[in-house]
């Protein structure tokens, strides 16, 4: 019907079709999925959730005399710096660590926040915002790296790259975490109260960029998509990337199921967009804003855009069992989780999302209106994202290929 | 008129049944918003008084005579707009749906009337945007 460069043309003379996905969801209810795909050339989504498996690729540039980095802090925040001589990586949920950075009894607040409480996320957060941050690191001693120790403040005008490098982000779906225990349970979804006190759900739904795209048709390694209110890629797929999970007749998935590597400038980001957050006696974490751009190739794309909250559904999980596989009480459907009210074995049990439909929508009304004006081409993808990857668990007694 | 008060209690005045007092002596219907009560503990309640607005400040007159400090700024949850991102996650904690999210906008809305103080929002907020005042 058309193709990635026809809709770049399009774009180019700012004469390309693009709606939100919100919009298109509309559409379709109204004209019909032909109708709506004769008219259409993009969709826009957007997502913005806790992204933990989310972290920065920072090159400091050479000291002199040089150092090899063998440990580092970034208000000590600990960075990984098994790399080049002046690489770390900082993930989202790395914690500050006082005792080896010799900060045993500094617990000073900073933004009114306690350091405690802050996390890779929030470090990241800070330099994408243009502040300072501390560095303080080791050296590994050598002939070619002669300096062991080295102290000074960065911000991202002062290191050479600053990329976000996320192995693991926009979870095609993903779960509804309950607890029937009797004590409440600190997780990675906030808190949840004990005798199914809440039920806390991740996904925005049937606006998020891999329901609407279930089989991964539209996108591939080399999409450029939103990230954190710049530009980023799909570089490959995510870790724990299970395309194979099982799914519905309209092909989404009834649980956590594809996930995508993305690779971007941090120095083009927005701190709208790259929110370091925390979660109570869990940990730090990264909230990000993702949007994928989706191309209207054919009626079936726009047949996939189509599906509402109410023909996706995540399986209810109790945390309260802490294994692996955990018990589930079934299924609901995103319509119902947005009400603000399930029903749980005869029980009403209050829902709240943990994603920002609010941000969601807005990611996707941004990256729409940086399309219409012509600024933000669709990228043709280079090679397509796997669909036959297993889920593997690491059990100490031998492996099991049992997925549920 | 309806007017909102926190109670301290010296140890000693715990026994006294002040809620039967305001009730009976003044007319004055008393709700509970949160209570910290314990035998022989300086003791905290917050209360709403509804009632005629002479009867009220009688009570609270009569109340300061019985040792029982009575201060009306109570403490309040403040939301911090420019950190809250609308996630929402709040809203299933809170046990009187004073915070919930708009059906249409999905944005936090903040009804204070209905609010208990009860603070389970605090810890919950994942960016730490939520608060109280002292």
């Amino acid at each position: 019907m058309r193709t990635i460069a026809q809709i770049n043309e399009k774009i180019q003379d700012q004469k390309a079709v693009v709606w939100t996905v919100e919009e298109l969801k509309a559409q379709v209810a109204e004209k019909g999925v032909s109708q709506a795909a004769k008219e259409v050339d993009v969709v826009t989504t957007g997502t913005f959730e806790p992204m933990e498996a989310s972290g920065a690729m920072i090159n400091l540039g050479h000291t002199d005399p040089p150092i090899n980095l063998r440990q580092c802090w970034l208000d000590s925040v600990p960075a990984y710096t098994g790399l080049g001589a002046v690489d770390l990586y900082l993930g989202a949920t790395a914690s500050p660590d006082y005792t080896s950075s010799g900060e045993t009894t500094e617990l000073e607040t900073r933004f009114g926040v306690s350091h405690k409480e802050r996390g890779g996320g929030n470090i990241i957060q800070n330099l994408i915002a243009g502040e300072p941050v501390q560095l303080k690191a080791i050296g590994q001693v050598s002939d070619c790296y002669p300096r062991a120790s080295f102290q000074t403040t960065l911000t991202r005008e002062t290191v050479n790259q600053f990329y976000l490098y996320n192995p693991r982000n926009l979870y095609q779906n993903f779960i509804v975490g309950v607890n029937a225990g009797d004590r409440v349970l600190h997780t990675y979804l906030g808190p949840l109260h004990p005798n199914l006190g809440n039920a806390v759900y991740s996904s925005p739904g049937a606006i998020a960029p891999l329901f609407n795209d279930p089989k991964l048709q539209l996108i591939g390694i080399g999409t450029r998509v939103f990230l954190g209110g710049g530009v980023g890629y799909i570089a490959a797929e995510g870790t724990q990337h299970f395309p194979k999970q099982r799914r519905l007749e309209n092909q989404t998935p009834i649980g956590p199921a594809a996930t995508l590597t993305l690779v971007g400038n941090a120095k083009e980001m927005s701190p709208r967009w790259v929110r370091g957050c925390y979660f109570k006696n869990y940990g730090p974490s990264l909230m990000l804003g993702v949007g994928i751009p989706l191309p209207m190739l054919n009626e079936e794309a726009v047949a996939n855009c189509a599906v509402r909250d109410e023909d996706i559904v995540a399986p209810i999980v109790d945390f309260s069992i802490p294994r692996r596989v955990r018990p589930t009480f079934g299924l609901v459907n995103y319509a119902q989780l947005k009400s603000g009210t399930i029903k749980i074995e005869g029980e009403t049990v209050r829902t709240a999302p943990l994603a920002s439909i609010a941000r969601s929508r807005e990611v996707a009304q941004l990256l729409k209106e940086q399309i219409l004006a012509g600024k933000f081409p669709l990228a043709e993808p280079i090679a397509p994202l796997p669909m036959d990857r297993a889920f593997l668990p690491q059990d100490r007694w031998g492996s099991q290929f049992a997925l549920d | 008129m309806k007017k909102r008060v926190t109670l301290t209690f010296p140890k000693n005045r715990v026994p006294m049944p002040v809620t039967y007092r305001l009730a009976k002596d003044f007319n004055v219907a008393s709700n509970i918003i949160r209570a910290q009560v314990a035998p022989n503990r300086t003791s905290k309640l917050v209360v709403e008084l509804l009632g005629d607005i002479d009867e009220i400040e009688a009570a609270i007159e009569w109340m300061g005579l019985q040792n029982i400090t009575v201060s009306l700024a109570s403490r309040e949850i403040v939301i911090d707009e420019d950190s809250c991102v609308d996630c929402g996650l709040c809203t299933g904690v809170c046990p009187t749906e004073a915070l919930t999210l708009d059906p249409e906008t999905f944005k936090l809305n903040f009804t204070r009337s209905r609010c208990v103080v009860c603070e389970q929002c605090i810890p919950t907020c994942p960016v730490q945007a939520i608060s109280t005042n002292f």
